[in-house]
């Protein structure tokens, strides 16, 4: 009896957590949704006009469009911080993993959130940088720094290919891991693009927008990423409260029938003391 | 004059989104002035002031580093970062500029005397650009 109601006790306390955990991501969901629909419109417009410069100049063939025979890999791949997040983690870093697993060699890997370092630093990976804690403020900044370091190993030919993986956010229950081909570019031809005076020519501006552009594809996947970690988060902890919730009242009754069942015993006792004296 | 519209977009948020009479940004090869029925244009731009007409008066903001393109519907601005000269803390930018200047003294490679070189344009341009703040 005494093993049940600490047992009741130690699950509430659990229950405590993991419901305070599903409010403050529930909180930080909103948040994090927010900045994830405020980032787009700059990422959209950015991808529209590469689109039309690319579509307006079918010769239009720079080093960051063409596909080159791939022999090194790039990963950029994002998680997140901590656990306690159901499948998030695991998902897009067994994503990644599996991503290569026809290849010769591993890939250089730039790990975005704790638990990306962990698991590739465990693995002996080629880890070129590293970034913990910058999710859940990254600021463009930053990611100019990372996407950098990604064009100029592309540029230099350390790296041929460069995938970025992330998590994408359908819904508040709904999250999916993905990749998404960073370098080289694809872009889509429109069809109705209209003519456009570029200055000074197609080409400089073209230039001048791929680090801009992989700079915000990096930022919306990480902001992205984020608001899909909390999401998990939510829901893993809101099941682990369900959980706790039904525990502690499958407890509450073994707990009570004990009880029942020592009164019971003892009132026989009691009863079959007195018949015994009369 | 007729006014024309225009969005002002960055990473972290639309800055501006509205009419305005008139536009004159700083491209890479210079400054270029946009009126309402100007020819689809698209160009670079770097970092330096930015003035947005409205109401007959010239907004300044500090702009780095985007592309504006203008075409028939609208105008689309897209930069890193965008402040209006009344939102610029100039403190803040002193602060930056002095720690940029000692970074170019230290400067070890030309990679860091580029990135120090680029920090202290940066801050020039929003100390510059505060002067307009009403």
């Amino acid at each position: 009896m005494k093993d049940i109601k600490r047992r009741i006790k130690s699950v509430g306390s659990t229950r405590q957590i993991t419901k305070a955990m599903e409010l403050v991501s529930s909180s930080k969901l909103r948040k994090a949704k927010m900045r994830a629909e405020q980032a787009r419109p700059y990422f959209n417009e950015l991808y529209k006009s590469l689109c039309e410069i690319a579509s307006a100049n079918t010769d239009l063939s720079t080093i960051f469009t063409v596909k080159r025979e791939v022999k090194h890999r790039l990963f950029i791949v994002i998680a997140g911080d901590r656990g306690l997040a159901g499948g998030y983690n695991s998902n897009v870093l067994k994503l990644a993993a599996s991503a290569h697993a026809g290849d010769a060699e591993k890939p250089k890997i730039i790990a975005i959130g704790k638990k990306a370092i962990e698991y590739f630093d465990k693995r002996e990976y080629d880890i070129v940088a590293s970034y913990a804690g910058i999710a859940e403020n990254i600021k463009p900044n930053l990611a100019q720094d990372i996407a950098d370091i990604a064009i100029e190993m592309f540029r230099s030919g350390e790296v041929d290919d460069v995938q970025i993986f992330y998590t994408m956010f359908v819904s508040s229950i709904t999250q999916e891991a993905q990749q998404m081909a960073m370098l080289p570019m694809e872009t889509v031809k429109l069809e109705n693009y209209g003519t456009m005076n570029y200055d000074p020519s197609p080409e400089a501006v073209f230039n001048r927008i791929i680090p801009r552009f992989t700079a915000s594809l990096i930022q919306c996947a990480v902001v992205e990423a984020y608001a899909s970690e909390q999401g998990a988060r939510r829901t893993a902890m809101e099941n682990a409260t369900d959980n706790a919730d039904a525990m502690t009242e499958s407890l509450s009754l073994l707990y009570n029938r004990a009880r029942q069942a020592s009164i019971t015993t003892e009132i026989i006792d009691i009863v079959s003391g007195a018949s015994a004296q009369e | 004059m007729t006014p024309f519209k225009l969005q002002i977009i960055t990473p972290e948020k639309t800055v501006f989104d509205g009419e305005t009479e008139q536009i004159v940004v700083r491209t890479t090869v210079g400054d270029v002035g946009i009126l309402n029925g100007h020819e689809p244009y698209c160009a670079a731009l770097g970092i330096g002031q930015m003035r947005v007409m409205m109401d007959g008066e010239f907004r300044h903001a500090a702009t780095s580093g985007g592309i504006i393109k203008v075409s028939h519907e609208k105008t689309t601005i897209l930069v890193q970062t965008c402040e209006w000269s009344d939102e610029i803390d100039v403190t803040r930018a002193n602060a930056a500029k002095e720690a940029a200047e000692g970074r170019i003294k230290a400067a070890q490679s030309d990679n860091e005397l580029r990135l120090a070189e680029a920090k202290l344009k940066h801050a020039l341009n929003r100390i510059d650009t505060a002067g307009f703040g009403k």
